[in-house]
């Protein structure tokens, strides 16, 4: 669900690295502290994993696109600020080498997907985790995306009314809340499904080989 | 230009570009970019053009079709956005071919880790998907059976997430061995 570079006016985009500026330094206090040996590793495969699972992405035809995050497995095995400060380092990577996202989108992915997801996630596994377990975290996983789709949609569909020319002409992403809203959505409920099977699929790798879990 | 330069120049560049909103304008600066950026410029203009097509065809699709539905169809905010977008690709694509990514982390030591790290296992990940798609080709004369291909791909996943985090271990032992978790 990355927004690409070029639709998010600077209107949007310089608030928003103000905010996840906060956030990201948040997130990292005291990180030095918590990454050892132990964790180091685990924290880099499920970066790798997560990196690669944003590659294998289709366009969305409301101006984005479709992929699985890999947000909830980290903020349930790591915990939520880890998960935001990995996910965010995907994000950078993934747009430096490979042009999917972008530096002008890059906090707004970040907050909507590294943040917002994580939390989403982290909040819907305690919730339920007392009643079924590997149902927790398929619904922590599939709350997480479709989470991270409505704030992206949120995002992108209130372009042309923070940037448009005097004849109503948009400057940057041209659809409004009822095109993009739906466009964006209906995809990611089907998509939180393979994110939430993913998800479970992980955990139970993490659970038999005894990590201990964050969330 | 050292990277630390490099890197405030992309940024300035990238803002930039998002207010302004001429195609004229934007057109100029991407050929001066293209002029800029040397030899490389044309291989950085395909990979920039790969990257960007199927969203921005997604995008200027849904805008022609939804504009000339409603009437107000603006042949310019296409070009605008296009070369906007393209541009800006364009401009991340020969900041990376300058200057090692690795090192616009440089002002995090914990973030350095992280990123090498992440950047090794991506590429650990790649190169064992790749071997272990070869093996199974070469072990199946005929086309495998879907639930053949099923568990194979479910061992396959358990290899490589073990593999994975072994090989990010002994990294980070060698890291830590050169000093790489001091501060």
């Amino acid at each position: 669900m990355h927004i690409p570079d070029g639709f998010l006016s600077p209107q949007t985009y310089l608030p928003a690295y103000a905010l996840a500026a906060g956030a990201w330094a948040w997130a990292a206090r005291g990180l030095r502290a918590r990454l050892d040996e132990e964790l180091v590793p685990r924290l880099a495969a499920m970066t790798a994993l997560a990196y690669g699972l944003g590659l294998v992405m289709v366009p969305v035809p409301g101006g984005t696109s479709g992929h699985a995050l890999g947000v909830a497995m980290l903020a349930l095995l790591f915990g939520p600020r880890l998960a935001f400060l990995a996910y965010s380092l995907v994000l950078v990577l993934q747009s430096l080498l490979f042009g999917a996202g972008g530096i002008t989108a890059l906090p707004v992915n970040a907050l909507a997907m590294g943040l917002a997801g994580a939390f989403a996630a982290v909040a819907v596994h305690r919730a339920l985790r007392g009643i079924n377990e590997t149902a927790a975290v398929a619904l922590a996983a599939w709350v997480s995306v479709v989470v991270s789709a409505a704030l992206v949609a949120l995002v992108l569909g209130a372009q042309p009314l923070v940037a448009q020319r005097a004849d109503g002409t948009p400057l940057f992403f041209p659809f409004g809340f009822s095109i993009v809203l739906p466009a964006v959505l209906l995809p990611h409920l089907a998509i939180g499904v393979g994110e939430a099977l993913l998800t479970v699929a992980v955990w139970r790798f993490a659970r038999r080989r005894r990590w201990r879990a964050a969330a | 230009m050292t990277p630390a330069g490099w890197l405030a120049a992309y940024l300035g560049a990238v803002v930039a570009v998002g207010f302004v909103h001429s195609p004229a304008a934007l057109a100029a600066l991407f050929a001066c970019a293209l002029a800029a950026a040397g030899r490389p410029r044309w291989r950085l203009l395909r990979r920039a053009l790969v990257a960007v097509l199927a969203f921005n065809l997604a995008v200027s699709a849904g805008y022609a079709a939804v504009a000339l539905w409603r009437g107000d169809f603006a042949a310019d905010y296409l070009l605008l956005v296009n070369l906007r977008v393209l541009l800006l690709v364009f401009l991340g694509f020969w900041f990376v071919a300058r200057v090692n990514v690795l090192a616009a982390f440089a002002f995090s030591p914990t973030l350095t880790l992280l990123a090498t790290l992440a950047v090794v296992q991506a590429q650990h990940f790649a190169r064992l998907a790749r071997d272990f798609r070869l093996a199974f080709v070469s072990r199946n004369p005929a086309p495998a059976r879907l639930a053949d291909r099923a568990r194979h791909a479910s061992a396959q996943a358990a290899t490589l997430l073990d593999k994975s985090v072994a090989g990010a271990a002994e990294t980070a032992l060698a890291m830590r061995s050169r000093g790489g978790f001091d501060d």
